[in-house]
């Protein structure tokens, strides 16, 4: 074996800065925890409004949609860090900067909005309209009905797509280190341009992640399918 | 209180039309429900009485005429791109008086039988958890069916769903019930166990408004019949009358279908 395969074998470097690594890997988690929460709630009101009875509602709610379905999170990571507060900074006539924390939130949770949203719309559309005759029958109000009959048959349906989503979107969360977010791959090319031993810290970084999604999904596939089995027919 | 609404009763509808597009599907339907009244609503496809039904409820908005339950007008807006309720907690309000029955049942399928049951007691009318659970618990006795409290829809046969769809509606403590073809798409087995809860609850006086297919219940169980042909009352009256002594061509001809 050439000793260059077998650095990159070698993990312990990978091992020996576990503290910092760790770090840097509960720093994704956070950004993907944020990003979701906004992708879930951003993607819920524009799905809504794609089918609200208002056309210039339902506009924008596509324009939504497509904008940010189209837009690559790498380029909208860079957009929103760099150029969004120069806007702004125009606009209000103030230098603005963006955290890079917040900036990494804000373009990965609109980027996922826009799949969201079709994950929404569609799931909304798919509830047989006797189920919301019934709730209205029951004199229950449209907000009532929304949120007791339709989500949460929305987000049983939804669930397979919804984990898929959440899977590429915390392997998304690794560019967030292109704008100096100090998570997992932030720390491992801090930790190479120390040691200058790319080849075990990267590996180590391929690694934890594949591990850490791997069994992420199977585990929430398992308890997704139990759940929905009870009452899908 | 004023007596006048105690007495009031429990449902009149006055001069009611529906258009969907530029199909006028009910033409001027008038009725009238006492307490304890059951009325049930004959006639073929096409001919309105679902419509009606779902007018009653403010499922659809009628075009014109007027809907009094309990003696409370309901109000409604009319403007040149149609009419539509003037007052959506009104609306609410008087729904929860009047619950419906549907032909595909319409259970909440997330929802375990008994979820389904308290839903609207516990979420609309504010009812404790607890109260509600109690009083589920009796209805589902009643209807035959307290064995399958934790099942979800999926798994009840049709004559199962509409009967748990049925303690759904009379946990509401309900003015009137309103079926709407509630055993259209079951199987004649099941729709005898279906019929039988029914009948039950006509035997206990509750006000009811049956649009059905099952003429042998209509004659035997309702207090008045009525026959809606093309969007009108084409003939109605006890159903001695109505089954005994049709007077109307059209009667006659609708009802020698079912003698076959």
């Amino acid at each position: 074996m050439s000793d260059a395969l077998k650095q990159s074998l070698d993990l312990s470097m990978f091992w020996e800065y576990r503290a910092i690594l760790l770090q840097g890997l509960i720093f994704n988690a956070l950004v993907f925890l944020c990003a979701a929460s906004v992708a879930l709630s951003v993607g819920l009101g524009a799905a809504l409004m794609r089918i609200n009875r208002f056309w210039p509602m339902r506009v924008i709610g596509t324009l939504h949609v497509e904008v940010f379905r189209n837009a690559p999170d790498y380029i909208m990571l860079v957009w929103v860090h760099f150029v969004l507060p120069l806007l702004i900074g125009i606009v209000i006539r103030r230098r603005v900067e963006f955290h890079p924390f917040a900036s990494a939130v804000i373009a990965l949770g609109f980027v996922y909005s826009g799949y969201f949203a079709e994950g929404f719309r569609a799931g909304i559309q798919s509830i047989p309209r006797g189920n919301l005759d019934a709730g209205r029958a029951f004199g229950m109000s449209e907000r009532l009905i929304l949120w007791r009959i339709t989500l949460p048959q929305v987000v049983r349906r939804m669930l397979p797509e919804a984990l898929n989503l959440f899977v590429s979107m915390f392997k998304a969360t690794t560019i967030v280190s292109l704008i100096a977010v100090p998570d997992l791959m932030y720390n491992v090319s801090m930790v190479i341009q120390q040691e200058m031993r790319p080849l075990p810290l990267y590996t180590g970084a391929a690694l934890t992640y594949f591990l850490l999604i791997f069994l992420l999904s199977v585990g929430v596939r398992h308890f997704g399918d139990n759940w929905r089995r009870k009452v899908m027919t | 209180m004023d007596m006048a609404v105690g007495t009031a009763p429990a449902l009149v509808v006055n001069d009611l039309h529906k258009s969907f597009g530029s199909l006028e599907v009910l033409k001027g339907v008038s009725l009238s429900a006492s307490n304890g009244d059951v009325i049930a609503m004959i006639g073929s496809s096409g001919s309105g009485k679902s419509t009606l039904l779902r007018c009653i409820n403010l499922l659809e908005t009628p075009d014109a005429g007027e809907v009094y339950v309990d003696g409370e007008l309901i109000r409604v807006t009319r403007t040149r791109h149609g009419a539509k309720p003037a007052d959506h907690k009104q609306v609410d309000r008087i729904r929860t008086k009047l619950a419906m029955v549907f032909q595909s049942f319409n259970l909440w399928s997330h929802m375990t039988v008994l979820e389904n049951v308290i839903e609207a007691p516990v979420h609309v009318l504010k009812k404790p958890r607890a109260e509600a659970i109690e009083r589920a618990g009796e209805l589902l006795a009643k209807v035959g069916i307290a064995d399958k409290r934790d099942h979800y829809p999926a798994h009840l046969s049709g004559g199962q769903q509409q009967r748990a769809a049925i303690a759904r509606a009379l946990a509401m403590r309900p003015k009137a019930i309103l079926f709407d073809e509630a055993t259209s798409s079951l199987d004649p087995e099941l729709t005898d166990e279906v019929l039988g809860v029914m009948r039950e609850l006509a035997a206990d006086g509750t006000t009811m408004i049956v649009v059905t297919h099952e003429m042998a219940f209509a004659r035997e169980v309702s207090d008045r019949v009525i026959f809606l042909h093309e969007g009108m009352i084409e003939e109605e009256g006890p159903p001695g009358d109505v089954f005994g002594a049709p007077k109307s061509e059209r009667l006659r001809q609708f009802l020698s279908k079912y003698r076959r």
